[in-house]
């Protein structure tokens, strides 16, 4: 698998990180700013959601409506996110317009106007998702499932909660903006087809000025942990389903990620073979493995109707824990093989692989070579999955469930 | 890029784009059938036989057929709309073949008694899992609202009612019917090897006999009937607005595609500048739904029940001003530019390439290459568009709305 990184670090600390892709026509790219969810005050859950969105209703000499139609012009396919860590805003285009489209974003990231009359509707947007959330169980219930599984504040509803929503004025959610977009802390990357030294140049031009900001970092706190029943008057139970498992970071992250795809990984793994196929308990069931850069899980969803949610549970359950018993060499390289395989589907979407080497960086500072996570995947042995298991085993399960029945959890 | 195409005896079509420069390669088996070839009482049957295939053959159990794909890496699923189904996998190269030797060989089905049983429970779940995803369920709704008798408005997944009361003889008999040769496509896209691609389709499909295949093809007005339905456990106003489109044969499908896309997009367009930005919806979409010989508008509105007055009033002045005025040439050209970059983005990747190859021939009988598209969408010009809108009346429409029990 042949593949190159670019990477260039501005005096002030921020990181432009590049993956050039042959015979493609379109660039995609994204900002990573230290404004997750998790780093917004106490009091204020849900700001980063509001800010995604304020930061583009006008900026630099564009209003609202000029900045919106100088993006669509360009034709680009707006992404923004706001995660754990990072608030993310990037975007998928043709790359002749690449340096424009780093223009407007950059007026967004420094030059927002920020105005009070734009925080309304801002803020109004993220409140209405928030309630909408409501309508949407099967969302719902795995962001309830985070907020319990971390420590506070890591699992954090992205979205933001209702009373802090309300509570936040333009004021506030301003000096948020101007402490936490900390650009030398901040990492761009770019994959697709770009050229590296005018990108380097654009982004020494727009950002080497900026000075680093001594943003500081989250305080961890506990975890809820447990389980937790919402009551909904619905046709299924939603089940929310999450055990811990080594970080990105860890020395056992490829077992664990073999583990996991042994579990759910293709129709022929564990879960979808023993909860569907063989028992008809439910349409949508899967697990996957979800990590922050100091903690991280396995996460399981399931949706049945009201009696055999009982039933679900208990053998996802049993499921994870007969994980540690063994795996058949059969079971292990099917599961080597998917991994591997949509590795190198994913490295073909210029969106995907952006999003990849960016996350890389920040967990690793580096950007791992996608032959050497083949590598690492190879390198996985029942000897040394099983080995990794028992070292972490799977103890303790945080449950949320949402729907008309609630199920009992040992 | 190389397109090949053959036509076996039993009338079997086989295509290909060739990409020799992919890192993977994508198979579909595209069958014409879906919804609205069914009656009431097999309403589902064609989205129900859909998940039977994976049961495997004669020669194959389920759990044998899910191994084989997972074994060779394969992204693979399907899917079933009013009138297709499609199979289809992405893999890398050298698993090629297989996979489609799998695919072929899982075309002709053992469809057993004790696998219909118990995938029945499967289909109610996934009918139980929509109800609860208004979002969803709203539109589907809305078009059987719509279509009325018209066969295009006949549920996809089917009713509870309807799955319990089929029978496995009832689905093999409509699966004779509808998965001959003369009904199927089978489209490859990436990086692959034509002469050893034909070969393989050949030697597993070349002996299917073909069927004498019909399709109900009338147009439809549509109802513009109104209906809503309120639900405990729901929070927001869901609202879809059915329009009569244009066909996917249709040459005035680019226009209709860039008209939704102005009405209608995620950023940018008027339901945007109107509704999304000023917080007075929380959501506002439009989207063309081509079909075969018939075609949908579809608008989906998300708020506050208090807010569907203002909302409603909202929208019917977007209509009634694009009647009065048309669209501008900004707006169009905006609109151009969106199109053509999803364009690029999309058919960078074989599995994207694969779905618009294997439909282009469904509908159209006819191979077009990218760059047909893309001067399609650069020739559609502001009157043409504009014709659009007073031939369609955007003001007369389907509505449905699912949202909270009056309390």
């Amino acid at each position: 698998m042949e593949q190159k990184t670019d990477k260039y670090v501005l005096s002030n600390g921020m990181v432009l990180l590049g993956e050039p892709m042959g015979g493609v026509e379109s660039v995609a790219f994204e900002f990573m700013l230290p404004a997750g969810a998790a780093l917004m005050p106490d009091g204020a859950c849900g700001a980063a959601n509001v800010i995604s969105d304020w930061v583009f209703r006008g900026a630099g000499g564009r209003d609202n409506r000029q900045l919106g139609d100088a993006l669509d012009g360009l034709g680009v396919h707006r992404s923004d996110s706001v995660g754990s860590s990072h608030l993310c805003v990037g975007a998928a285009l043709e790359s002749s317009n690449l340096a424009e489209a780093l223009t407007l974003h950059t007026d967004a990231i420094l030059r927002a106007h920020l105005s009070d009359e734009e925080f309304a509707p801002a803020r109004q947007l993220a409140l209405e998702g928030v309630l909408a959330l409501d309508d949407e169980p099967r969302q719902k219930v795995m962001l309830e499932l985070r907020k319990r599984f971390y420590p506070a504040p890591l699992g954090r509803s992205t979205l933001g909660v209702i009373e802090d929503l309300e509570r936040l004025d333009a004021g506030r959610v301003r000096e948020i903006v101007r402490t936490r977009f900390d650009i030398g802390r901040t990492i761009l990357s770019v994959a697709g087809k770009y050229d590296f030294d005018a990108v380097c140049g654009q982004v020494e031009s727009l950002f080497g000025a900026c000075e680093s900001l001594d943003s500081g970092a989250v305080q961890v706190g506990t975890r809820t942990g447990g389980y937790t029943h919402i009551p909904s008057e619905g046709a299924q139970v939603h089940i929310g389903v999450m055990t811990d498992a080594v970080p990105f970071t860890g020395d056992d992250y490829y077992d664990i990620r073999v583990a996991t795809s042994v579990l759910s990984g293709g129709m022929s793994a564990r879960l979808f073979t023993e909860v569907r196929e063989k028992r008809g308990l439910c349409y949508a069931i899967g697990a996957r493995y979800h990590s922050l850069k100091d903690a991280a899980g396995i996460m399981c969803y399931a949706g049945t109707t009201p009696d055999k949610a009982q039933e679900t549970l208990d053998v996802i359950i049993a499921e994870f824990r007969r994980l540690a018993e063994g795996i058949g060499d059969e079971e292990l390289e099917r599961a080597k093989v998917g991994l591997k395989s949509s590795l190198i589907m994913q490295s073909e979407s210029s969106g995907s692989r952006a999003g990849a080497i960016g996350s890389d960086y920040y967990m690793l500072g580096r950007v791992r070579p996608l032959g050497e996570i083949a590598e690492r995947i190879n390198g996985a042995t029942v000897d040394s999955i099983v080995a990794a298991l028992k070292r972490k085993p799977f103890e303790s399960f945080t449950v949320v469930t949402i729907g008309p029945r609630e199920v009992r959890v040992e | 890029m190389q397109f090949k195409q053959m036509t076996l005896s039993n009338g079997l079509v086989l295509i290909g784009e060739i990409n020799p420069s992919a890192k993977t390669a994508a198979v579909g088996f595209f069958v014409r059938t879906g919804s609205r070839d069914e009656t009431p009482e097999i309403n589902g049957v064609s989205h129900f036989l859909e998940h039977m295939l994976f049961k495997g053959t004669d020669s194959l159990g389920a759990l044998e057929v899910n191994e084989a794909f997972d074994r060779r890496g394969a992204q693979f699923n399907a899917f079933t709309s009013e009138e297709n189904t499609v199979y289809y996998a992405s893999v890398l190269p050298e698993y090629l073949l297989e996979i489609t030797e799998l695919w072929a060989e899982l075309m002709r089905p053992a469809l057993r008694d004790d696998d219909f049983d118990m995938e029945k429970n499967v289909i109610k779940e996934e009918i139980a899992m929509y109800e609860d995803t208004p979002t969803f369920d709203v539109i589907d709704r809305c078009r059987t609202l719509h279509y009325g008798s018209h066969p295009c408005g006949n549920s996809v997944l089917g009713t509870v009612a309807s799955i319990d009361g089929m029978t496995a003889d009832q689905m093999r008999q409509y699966f004779a019917r509808r998965y001959a040769p003369n009904n199927m496509v089978v489209a490859c896209s990436g990086n692959f090897d034509w002469g050893r691609f034909c070969a393989t389709v050949e030697a597993r499909c070349g002996r299917w006999q073909p069927q004498t295949v019909d399709r109900l093809l009338t147009d439809f007005e549509g109802t513009r009937a109104s209906e809503r339905l309120g639900k405990p456990s729901l929070n927001r106003e869901h609202i879809c607005l059915v329009h009569t489109g244009v066909s996917a044969q249709d040459p005035r499908r680019f226009a209709a595609s860039l008209l939704s896309l102005i009405v209608g997009d995620e950023f940018g367009s008027r339901f945007y500048w109107a509704l999304v930005d000023k917080a007075i919806a929380e959501a506002a979409s439009m989207h063309f739904g081509p079909l075969d010989g018939t075609g949908i508008f579809y608008n989906y509105l998300r708020c506050s029940r208090a807010g569907v007055p203002r909302v409603m009033e909202i929208v019917a002045g977007i209509f009634r001003d694009l009647l009065r005025d048309g669209i501008s040439e900004d707006e169009l050209t905006k609109a151009r530019n969106k199109v053509l970059s999803s364009l690029v983005i999309k058919n960078e990747l074989p599995m994207g390439r694969l779905v618009d190859l294997g439909f282009n021939w469904m509908y159209l009988g006819q191979y077009r290459p990218v760059e047909d598209d893309v001067e399609a969408v650069r020739a559609v010009g502001v009157e043409e568009v504009n014709t659009l809108i007073r031939e369609l009346d955007l003001s007369r429409f389907t509505q449905y709305s699912l949202g909270p029990a009056a309390a």
